[in-house]
């Protein structure tokens, strides 16, 4: 008779995950705490205890004691599809590692699920199998020609050649939300900052594809990361401006580790860059906003790499802006919905989490939802929408460039 | 009544006896930690890597593994000295305290209870060695089990009442026991029974509290009753069942610096 292989292999999991499968003790907080399960109207199949639970008996059923004594138990495809469903249907914000009493790094859990699916040829989710392609081929997932990187310049914005600081804009605010793009890029001219741009040689951070687990059809997110630093290099940077979560966190932590080395420059958000020159005295308010702000923390800036108090010592410093606390907020805040590939993969989910978010905001009875990601405030814009209800959504550094009575159109 | 255990009086049970149940013990666990490790072992190495095709799952792959984690720099620029999350994180559990303050007193209690106990039993184990191979010490194994008796009863009570909080939770708390699964129930239940068992078996002994008007005749067959299923579910059954939590979240929580 033939051995049976096991339905499972482990590529992308490695030894410390598989152990991390038996390291949870159901304790149930990320249930409570996860935003799509909630959202969902809690399907069972997202709760991320559930999910560690069914991979630990794919495990146990694949390489356990009686898999060895009995062989491999099958585990039919039709399972492993639902699962992936299940496995995408998360926006890998991170809260269930927070209030994990075991410490998993769920987030690289999820992400390494989705990875060893893909690559198995189940997943990703929907219109995420496009991103590869997208991405790979026009360097933006947004099927934008990379000559028109630099189109929304206006003709009042100086870009140096070469300096010490480049702003990367990322695609979602170079193509779509360029507000944000506006923004800084006159905040920084009006403070004296001299700046450059990589334009067409910007390419996408890679989020989308490393979020989704396909980092590794055609090594687009090691190419993507190799020409960035290249092109950031040549541009003489010591110091990397973002003004998109997203990016930032691509670029601080995936970077490094798809290129194996530490960057050759420092990469900063704008948030704290701004906060910065505030505690230096150097920014000098003009205008008064005179509205009440709460603030969104977005998942890949504040959770994932711990920016929480900079964009508050911004807001909180604007004139006029009387600032106000969500009732979740920081490592407990609510997502917005959009990321780990939801937003194009699950609208429907994505919009549902959007919608519970902009409630949070209404709580606070704020005039501005405000944020540090151009995808959150796409999203939280989106939510707003479908509630049809009046509040404005506004990124801090859009808010920044109204206090310093500059345009963002 | 003098401590033994055995089927009655005239089938006392040998240290040598007893040794050789807490090898077979010892060897079921080192068995499932082995495939365990080994299962553990079969992933890859390092992020986004894939395992070498067609090799076996490694013990000494997962623990390679997982000490280049403990000691790499986190990726993600933030983590907490190793001697805070071993004080902090594994001993004081202080993830469980940021959660909810009932679990976190539950837990501690079943931790602190079941982890000394487990040093008691060990201790007074080694002293009957000590013995047994004839190297003489100030005091007599019997003594000696004599001196811990009061920490034996105050551990004792200290590990049921945490494992009284865990089942009535499970039991009344209608999200948890909606939630738990043959997995939970198993590990509770096997804590309990081996509690219980500890105080029943000394309690007829003794006569005191819980004998619940016994025949002391029983009281050898219940210590032996409760000697097996220590070994049985405190050692052997560790690595099988739920139980593998106390030796995977403490490595858990190195490699990840603590936690988020």
């Amino acid at each position: 008779m033939a051995k049976r292989n096991p339905s499972i292999d482990t590529k992308n999991l490695t030894a410390v995950q598989l152990m991390e499968l038996d390291a949870c003790v159901r304790c149930g907080e990320c249930v409570k705490w996860c935003p799509t399960y909630a959202a969902s109207g809690e399907k069972p199949g997202l709760a991320p205890r559930d999910k560690i639970l069914r991979w630990r008996q794919y495990m146990n059923k694949s390489y356990g004691l009686k898999a060895r004594l009995f062989g491999p138990q099958e585990i039919p495809i039709s399972e492993l599809e639902e699962f992936k469903d299940d496995v995408h249907g998360c926006t890998t914000c991170g809260i269930c590692s927070t209030v994990c009493e075991a410490g998993i790094n769920t987030v690289e859990l999820w992400e390494s699920m989705r990875a060893n699916l893909v690559k198995k040829g189940i997943g990703p989710y929907g219109k995420q199998n496009m991103f590869p392609k997208l991405i790979g081929q026009y360097r933006n997932p947004y099927m934008k020609d990379q000559k028109d990187r630099l189109a929304w310049v206006p003709p009042d914005v100086k870009i140096e050649d070469k300096a010490d600081i480049v702003y990367f804009t990322g695609c979602t605010a170079g193509y779509n939300q360029l507000a944000l793009a506006f923004a800084t890029s006159r905040v920084l001219n009006k403070l004296g900052i001299k700046f450059a741009m990589l334009g067409e040689d910007e390419w996408c951070c890679g989020s989308a594809l490393i979020r989704t687990g396909q980092a590794h059809i055609n090594n687009v997110p090691y190419e993507l990361a190799k020409h960035n630093v290249e092109a950031i290099q040549k541009k003489g940077a010591k110091k990397v401006l973002f003004a998109c979560a997203g990016c930032f966190r691509a670029a601080k932590v995936d970077w490094p580790r798809l290129l194996g080395k530490e960057l050759p420059f420092e990469v900063v958000h704008v948030s704290e860059f701004l906060a910065g020159l505030i505690k230096e005295g150097k920014i000098k308010w003009e205008k008064s906003i005179n509205k009440t702000v709460t603030y969104h923390d977005p998942c890949h800036l504040g959770r994932h790499v711990g920016v929480f108090d900079a964009p508050r010592y911004v807001l909180s410093h604007i004139p006029g802006v009387k600032f106000v606390e969500m009732d979740r907020i920081k490592e407990f805040q609510r997502c917005c919905g959009a990321g780990g590939g939801v937003k194009a993969g699950l609208p429907d989910l994505a919009m549902a989490v959007a919608e519970s978010r902009v409630k949070d905001a209404l709580d606070t009875k704020a005039d501005i939802l405000s944020s540090c990601c151009p995808f959150c405030k796409r999203n939280l814009m989106d939510g707003r929408d479908s509630l049809k209800v009046d509040l404005v959504v506004e990124d801090v550094i859009e808010l920044v460039a109204e206090a310093l009575n500059l345009e963002t159109k | 009544m003098v401590y033994f255990s055995g089927l009655s009086d005239a089938l006392r049970i040998t240290f040598v006896q007893m040794m050789i149940l807490s090898a077979i013990a010892i060897v079921i666990f080192l068995y499932g930690m082995i495939i365990t490790l080994q299962k553990w072992g079969s992933g890859a190495t390092g992020y986004a890597l894939e395992p070498q095709e067609g090799k076996r799952g490694s013990a000494i792959t997962f623990l390679k593994t997982w000490w280049k984690q403990v000691t790499e720099k986190s990726p993600h620029g933030h983590g907490k000295p190793i001697l805070e999350i071993l004080i902090l994180d594994i001993l004081f559990q202080r993830r469980i305290l940021k959660r909810s303050g009932l679990r976190w007193v539950m837990h501690i209690l079943i931790f602190a209870g079941w982890m000394t106990l487990f040093a008691l039993s060990g201790l007074m184990f080694s002293v009957e060695l000590t013995h047994m191979i004839g190297i003489e010490l100030p005091f007599t194994p019997h003594m000696f089990r004599e001196w811990l008796s009061i920490p034996n009863y105050i551990f004792g009570y200290i590990l049921l009442i945490g494992v009284l909080i865990a089942i009535v939770r499970r039991l009344f708390v209608s999200e948890v026991r909606e939630a738990s699964i043959m997995y939970d129930w198993v590990l509770i239940g096997v804590v309990f029974l081996v509690t219980i068992s500890g105080f029943l078996a000394d309690g007829i002994r003794t006569g005191l509290i819980w004998d619940f008007g016994l025949d002391p005749s029983l009281a050898p067959p219940a210590a032996l009753f409760h000697s097996v299923i220590s070994l049985l579910f405190c050692i052997a059954f560790i690595p099988y069942s739920k139980y593998i939590h106390i030796i995977a979240i403490p490595l858990a929580l190195l490699a990840n610096k603590g936690g988020e």
